[in-house]
């Protein structure tokens, strides 16, 4: 897509989001807005260290969790309020990622995969136990959100509204620094890091350091996404925030809608939402079922996921027409 | 001094087994270069197959792995020649992702069907344990150890002595060479995931009377899979063997001197350290 | 001084013994040829160097500071630069862009990496393939393309991994100019090959290696002529 192009897609999306909840006042539909919102900055967060750098986490949901109860902690326990929360636990698991990523980067490929895994766990088993810091089994319940003024308006924490537009924002801002990414040094550093390591660092890439980089800006993005999850919902308990489950979501979001692409999180996050709300509802217990099977079929029949087989065509449509009209 | 024993022997029976599953995944590592990370679910099936046919049918556990590994062994070259041979040509990470979403697709088909609840096995000729010199043995974990090192003595005679078993250490080593010497790869490949799939089953038939038994088991199991096969060295069948017993003990002996809640973090903690400190396994086997 | 100085070099892997005792110098503005039967060691040494191995012992000195221990991007920086044996493109990017991502290690802007990078890929002849994706590029364009990524990063002294292996005659013939262009352009070169010829014709010296250990080193005419050699090489034919 060209550069014009994509801005004007930008802002048209832009425009629409926020005229959105004017036109359409449907709680549900509202609240399923709020989590493809949601679920596309996590989708992000994965893409850029997995789609961008190649590096295949199955543990990012310790970092979603850093940011969950980060914000809510500081919410209960420090009386800081959530909108300053969610950066900070952003923050806090920019933070942690950097020695994570330093101990599991030293490890390429699949073995990187497995230790983000055995990560994660282990910080699932310390939540659980380590009561004195994350309560353990019970986890942490917001009762009563703080008041808030905006322009003298009273902000009404029962309304979508206030939640529908800092998701929206959170996701513009994933979004938007996905795409910064990708036309960056970093981006093309990732790129040859993507093709061959051991090149890339002949050539005078630091590796490692892109690398960790890249793991804290997704790091942080995921925190956020964790943040806005507390936020949301109120409640943060190990089994909600450090479940394979939430990791291989997050996974799924990113494959299904485009490895490497800025949009494919938003068009995974609908899929994941929409088809994957479908069935749970049918079939609660065992609904990750679909998860696995469409991964197994994205990598099989679309590899590139859904908005990278569209981009391909768009290219291929462009060049075409480009041909054309030199002819 | 006497529960340094006891934990010591329950940590060797268990490792045991740990080792049948680490020996299917090394083997499919070091034929085809592909971590399976689905290896878990096959351990479920291979549980599961032993309660139903139990439930089902009266048949023995133990008896049971006569019917299971065959049916297993054959389930994973299925799978393999249908599935799995057209993902591998995109790509490392395009396998990895496919089986993680191939033990998805399995653990929750499985949920499905069985739902969560936990279930388990019980023996009428093992409810006691067994007291050899005053130490107490699990009689259910004890058998598993004894078919266990069975089907290992098995599977060594079987690499060392057959053709296949052959091919299947030189396509494990270099698998240039040993298109080179003629060996069909393919086939060497085919056989050697079924293998691995089926001691993967064979080693949840055994597990299975002395475990609780539930779908998700497969999460907990791949990384000590992999703990065992790292720590052992990739690809190789010895190192796996000491892998397993090396994370039995050290979880029986960990859920007694340290802490049990954290028994299962035992697994995970080593499994880091290893990749930190010795990436080739504590044998230098090395990686490729 | 000289340029790069080697010192004691040792390299064990387990028990064998792969670089053992080396110790050479390479001048500035030297073409050095480093030849000796396959698995004597010549590679190691490059990964030595570059740092992509850990010597077990010795001394690595570019201008008089060590080298040793530094990731092979630092080396990079330093100004050590290599190509590898069997080439190892960016094979889903395209030539430009797999030159200017070694452009960026001395120029910040994409605008003035771009600039320089298409300057070397001008200078190598495969300016006319600039768009082209590495993966489709043919054996010896591949081989220029790696010179040209190497020599992007500016680097004082240039490892060459056998860059004629799989080239024809006349490639070969094309592939010795090009080092020696790259030697007037004011880069030193220490270069690996098995083809007799080209190392003959273009090194200004020769060491040669065998079992890890230095066992020649001085002009071509006279190292060709050295028993110790000739034994090495036995049953080997000058091509």
């Amino acid at each position: 897509m060209s550069r014009r192009a994509r801005i004007l897609a930008g802002t048209a999306g832009a425009l629409a989001l926020a005229a959105l909840p004017l036109v359409v006042k449907n709680t549900f539909f509202l609240h399923v807005c709020i989590l493809v919102f949601m679920w596309t900055v996590l989708g992000a967060a994965w893409n850029v260290l997995g789609g961008f750098a190649g590096q295949v986490s199955f543990g990012h949901a310790a970092l979603f969790a850093i940011g969950s109860y980060a914000t809510i902690i500081l919410f209960l326990k420090a009386g800081i309020a959530p909108w300053w929360g969610i950066p900070l636990g952003g923050v806090a698991a920019a933070g942690l990622s950097v020695p994570i990523g330093l101990l599991c980067f030293r490890l390429r490929g699949p073995y990187f995969s497995l230790a983000t895994l055995a990560v994660a766990e282990l910080a699932r088993l310390v939540a659980l136990n380590w009561e004195w810091l994350t309560n353990g089994p019970i986890g942490f319940l917001i009762t009563t959100l703080p008041p808030l003024q905006i322009l003298g308006y009273s902000v009404d924490w029962e309304s979508k509204l206030p939640f529908y537009a800092l998701a929206a924002f959170l996701m513009m801002a994933a979004l938007l620094s996905t795409a910064w990414l990708r036309q960056s040094r970093l981006g093309a550093f990732l790129a040859a890091i993507r093709e061959d390591e051991d090149a890339a660092e002949a050539v005078g890439i630091d590796t490692v350091r892109s690398k960790v980089v890249t793991l804290a800006l997704s790091g942080f993005l995921a925190g956020l996404g964790g943040g806005f999850y507390a936020f949301y919902f109120r409640y943060v308990d190990p089994d909600a925030v450090l479940s394979i489950g939430l990791s291989m979501e997050m996974v799924f979001i990113a494959m299904v809608g485009g490895l490497g692409t800025v949009g494919g999180p938003l068009i995974g996050a609908v899929f994941l939402t929409t088809v994957g709300e479908a069935v749970r509802e049918r079939f609660q217990v065992g609904h990750l079922v679909f998860y696995g099977l469409f991964m197994m079929l994205v990598i099989r029949f679309l590899p590139e996921g859904i908005w990278g087989r569209v981009l391909r065509l768009l290219a291929r449509v462009q060049a075409r027409v480009q041909r054309h009209g030199a002819a | 001094m006497e529960t340094f024993v006891q934990s010591l022997v329950s940590g060797v029976l268990m490792g045991a087994l740990y080792a049948m599953i680490g020996i299917g995944l090394t083997v499919i590592f070091g034929v085809m270069r592909i971590i399976n990370l689905a290896h878990g679910e096959m351990v479920m099936v291979g549980m599961f197959g032993a309660f139903w046919s139990q439930t089902l049918w009266g048949l023995d556990p133990f008896l049971s792995i006569l019917l299971w590994a065959p049916v297993m062994f054959v389930g994973g070259m299925l799978l393999y020649r249908f599935l799995l041979r057209k993902i591998i040509p995109g790509g490392e990470l395009n396998t990895l992702l496919y089986t993680a979403g191939l033990s998805l697709l399995v653990a929750n088909l499985a949920l499905l069907a069985w739902t969560g609840d936990y279930r388990t096995i019980t023996l009428a000729y093992t409810q006691a344990p067994m007291r050899p010199l005053g130490i107490a043995v699990p009689g259910a974990l004890a058998i598993g150890f004894g078919v266990a090192v069975v089907v290992t003595v098995a599977l060594w005679l079987f690499l060392g002595r057959t053709d296949m078993g052959r091919a299947i250490r030189a396509t494990s080593q270099n698998p240039e060479a040993a298109v080179l010497m003629g060996v069909d790869v393919e086939r060497v490949a085919v056989v050697a995931f079924g293998l691995g799939t089926a001691l993967a089953g064979a080693a949840g038939v055994l597990l299975a009377p002395s475990l609780y038994l539930y779908p998700t088991v497969g999460e907990l199991l791949i990384v000590k899979s992999f703990v065992i096969v790292v720590l052992g060295g990739l690809g190789s069948v010895p190192g796996a063997i000491a892998g397993g017993l090396l994370l039995g003990v050290a979880e029986s002996l960990g859920a007694v001197y340290v802490s049990s809640t954290y028994k299962d973090g035992i697994g995970y903690v080593i499994f880091l350290l290893v990749l930190l400190y010795r990436p080739s396994g504590l044998f230098g086997v090395g990686k490729r | 001084m000289a340029l790069l100085e080697v010192e004691g070099l040792t390299r064990f892997f387990g028990g064998l013994r792969a670089v053992g005792n080396l110790s050479v110098e390479v001048n500035e503005g030297e073409i050095l040829g480093l030849i000796g039967p396959n698995g004597a060691g010549k590679t190691t040494v490059f990964n030595l160097v570059t740092g992509f191995v850990r010597p077990s012992s010795g001394a690595i000195r570019l201008e008089g500071r060590s080298v040793v221990g530094l990731k092979p991007h630092a080396v990079a920086r330093r100004g050590i630069a290599r190509t590898f044996q069997i080439v190892k493109p960016f094979p889903r990017l395209s030539v430009r862009e797999n030159v200017t991502l070694a452009a960026f290690l001395r120029h910040r802007a994409r605008r003035e990496a771009e600039a320089a990078a298409m300057e070397v890929v001008e200078r190598l002849g495969i300016g006319h393939r600039a768009e082209t994706l590495a993966s489709q590029l043919t054996l010896i364009d591949q081989k220029r393309l790696e010179m040209a990524r190497a020599l992007a990063t500016g680097p004082r002294i240039l490892l060459l991994d056998e860059p004629m292996g799989g080239l024809n005659p006349s490639e070969v013939g094309t592939a010795s100019g090009i080092v020696e262009q790259i030697r007037e352009s004011g880069v030193t070169v220490i270069l690996v090959e098995h083809v007799m010829k080209a190392i003959m014709r273009i090194s200004d010296r020769v060491v040669v290696m065998h079992h890890g250990e230095k066992i020649a080193d001085g002009p071509p005419a006279q190292v060709v002529q050295d028993p110790a050699v000739i034994a090495a090489y036995f049953g080997k034919r000058a091509a």
